[in-house]
């Protein structure tokens, strides 16, 4: 096991393995669902989804890797060591457990829930201490402000950070997390899921996920098993080759026939070459203008401002043959997109405008270049998402609306400058 | 006769040593009747825990005696124990088993389930688990169930003055047969007192057992 001590550099996943895991109930025995044979090799440091339909054994193949259900056959290896060898108090202790909601003990301060693993491991009250502050700072919760509150006493967002503090504890090479942000409205959703993304680009756990929602899958996922009724699974691959190359009917169904922009989803505008763009400056010479937009084949010009950040189209045919260029002949505006803009965003965004193109900018706001509806087919069709979908990278903080703004203006400077 | 008060206050005020020494004792009685109670009801509980299939023989023979009227079950008694406080408390105690054995077990009951996968996912062995998540969990029912033996033992010390083991019962005895009213009602406004202040003492505890359960949602 991991060497749990605090500060240190934290341990790395491990793999898990499952071989042929079958775990039936009899007739009168009540359970979260059968499972068929599984095989599934979780590589270390990966996130594996386990996504399908109520009932699938999603949530019965997680418990049997801290051993909370006992398989009828086969067995589950994590770094090679056959868990059913192990006693089962200390694997637990030595695996990181995130639940959904109910998780969080009512009657235990928030410090004390991060402490649970700690204590039964025997640290003393310093060293708990001194981990408990060191993961709330990590969950982005502040350890003077939140360590002495109770759970009842916390948003939802927030006690899903604390959950992910606790499974953090002893710094587990192996993560199980059952939907862990099922409980909290989707915008708090899809910020947790963006810092847990993060969290995890420098922690390198090798985790495995349940949910039921696709889209989380996709999102979360280094790999996704989907699985079906009676616990069999129907196609474990990258987000991406599920999406693109559904294994079987009951695959295709499940992800939907929107699997296509699902897919956008996976690939961001800085992943895009850009359609360059005639821009000129508010109060530049009219003449000058006019000519470097009638040599360039679309149509209209952007008018920037003295910064370059965009104020709007003019048509090449309205710009005037003298003078100097007035914020009054701009007609139109496009949708702004940054580096870290998924396509499908994109393309909705320039659908939902009704114009042509969207306008790039960077973390200035100045104008980059153009991305239109034809350029993100070309993406698709060139190979372009499935390479970005493969780097899969996390988010940018960015992309979370209330997040600190310097972090925020770091990582998107970061974004543009990749993309 | 018909002009003499409800109460003799100078009789009261005359004899105030008296009447706090009966209350004392009555108190005295009651809180080793439910002391004794809970430790047993606790054992039983545990018992309980490890294999469910003692609730039904364990919680039939507490409703057993529970169902003896206290009279009869002192009469029961004194041939074996005679009129000692031996006979007294095990007739309290015995009353005290259905109430809090009962709300033990529905206290560890009302624990959610996936509380105690939770703790089970962590590692908690099962005691850790009984101790430090489904005992501290329980304590409200558990304590609403000290809460109602106790002012039910509060009521039936009342009794045991009939068998000499004074208290606020043996004062109302010697008001009857003394044909005095002041020490009958006397007695009976004292009891009242002490089951509400026991009560209330008690609510005062669990709040102070259960400080996660007042903070409240923000």
């Amino acid at each position: 096991m991991s060497d749990p001590s605090a500060g240190g550099s934290p341990a790395r996943g491990a793999t898990v393995r499952f071989e042929h895991v079958t775990k039936r109930y009899e007739v009168k025995e009540k359970g979260p669902g059968a499972v068929n044979d599984l095989t599934l090799d979780v590589p270390a440091g990966k996130i594996c989804v386990l996504v399908g339909p109520s009932g699938c054994g999603k949530t019965t193949s997680l418990k049997m890797v801290n051993r909370l259900i006992e398989p009828t056959s086969g067995r589950i290896l994590i770094d090679g060591t056959d868990i059913s060898r192990q006693d089962p108090i200390a694997l637990r202790r030595g695996i990181g457990y995130v639940i959904q909601q109910t998780g969080l003990f009512p009657h235990q301060k928030v410090g004390e829930n991060v402490a649970v693993v700690p204590r039964l491991l025997g640290w003393d009250a310093k060293r708990r201490r001194e981990r408990t502050d060191e993961l709330l700072a990590l969950v982005g919760l502040d350890p003077a402000r939140y360590r002495d509150r109770y759970p009842s006493q916390l948003s939802g967002g927030e006690r899903q950070r604390v959950g992910v503090a606790r499974a953090l504890a002893v710094d587990p090479p192996v993560m199980l997390m059952d939907e862990p942000f099922g409980a909290v409205d989707p915008i708090v959703r899809e910020r947790l899921q963006n810092e847990f993304l993060r969290l995890q680009e420098q922690l390198a756990k090798t985790i495995l996920f349940v949910t039921h929602d696709i889209d989380e899958a996709i999102k979360m996922g280094d790999l996704v098993a989907v699985m079906q009724r009676g616990g069999v699974l129907a196609q474990f691959g990258p987000p991406d080759e599920i999406l693109s190359d559904p294994a079987s009917d009951f695959v295709a169904r499940f992800v939907g026939a929107d699997r296509g922009l699902k897919r956008l989803s996976l690939a961001r505008v800085r992943d895009l070459e850009l359609m360059p763009v005639v821009t000129a400056r508010e109060g530049a010479d009219a003449a000058e203008s006019r000519a470097r937009a009638k040599a360039d084949a679309f149509q209209y010009l952007l008018l920037v401002d003295a910064a370059d950040r965009p104020i709007g189209w003019v048509d090449q045919d309205a710009i005037p043959a003298e003078g100097r260029l007035t914020e009054d002949i701009a007609i139109s505006m496009s949708p702004l997109l940054d580096g870290h803009t998924t396509l499908k965003d994109a393309l909705s965004m320039i659908i939902d405008a009704e114009v042509v193109a969207g306008i790039v900018v960077d973390r200035d706001g100045r104008a980059l270049g153009l991305v239109t509806a034809e350029t993100i087919g070309a993406a698709m069709r060139d190979g372009v998402v499935t390479e970005a979908a493969t780097r899969n990278e996390p988010p940018d903080e960015a992309s979370d609306p209330e997040s600190e703004p310097d972090r925020e203006a770091a990582a998107t400077g970061e974004a543009i400058a990749r993309g | 006769m018909a002009d003499e008060p409800l109460v003799d206050w100078e009789w009261v005020f005359e004899h105030l040593d008296d009447l706090w020494a009966a209350t004392y004792q009555h108190l005295q009685l009651t809180i080793i009747a439910v002391l004794v109670g809970l430790v047993i009801s606790a054992v039983v509980s545990l018992l309980i825990y490890r294999d469910r299939r003692f609730y039904g023989p364990l919680v039939g023979v507490a409703g057993f005696l529970y169902t003896i009227p206290s009279l009869a079950l002192f009469a029961l008694l004194v041939p074996i124990t005679g009129l000692s406080i031996l006979t007294a408390e095990i007739a309290l105690v015995s009353y005290t088993l259905l109430i809090l054995i009962r709300n033990i077990m529905a206290g560890l009951d009302g624990v959610p389930r996936e509380m105690r996968e939770a703790a089970d996912g962590m590692g908690y062995t099962t005691w850790q688990r009984l101790a430090r998540i489904e005992f501290p969990l329980a304590l409200p029912v558990i304590v609403a169930g000290l809460r109602i033996a106790t002012v039910t033992i509060i009521g039936l010390v009342t009794v045991a003055g009939l068998i000499g083991q004074g208290g606020l019962g043996a004062l109302m005895i010697r008001g009857f047969s003394r044909n005095f009213p002041t020490q009958i009602y006397l007695g009976a406004f004292l009891t009242v007192v002490l089951a509400l202040l026991a009560d209330a003492a008690l609510l005062l505890l669990q709040r102070a057992l259960t400080p996660w359960n007042r903070s409240g949602a923000r």
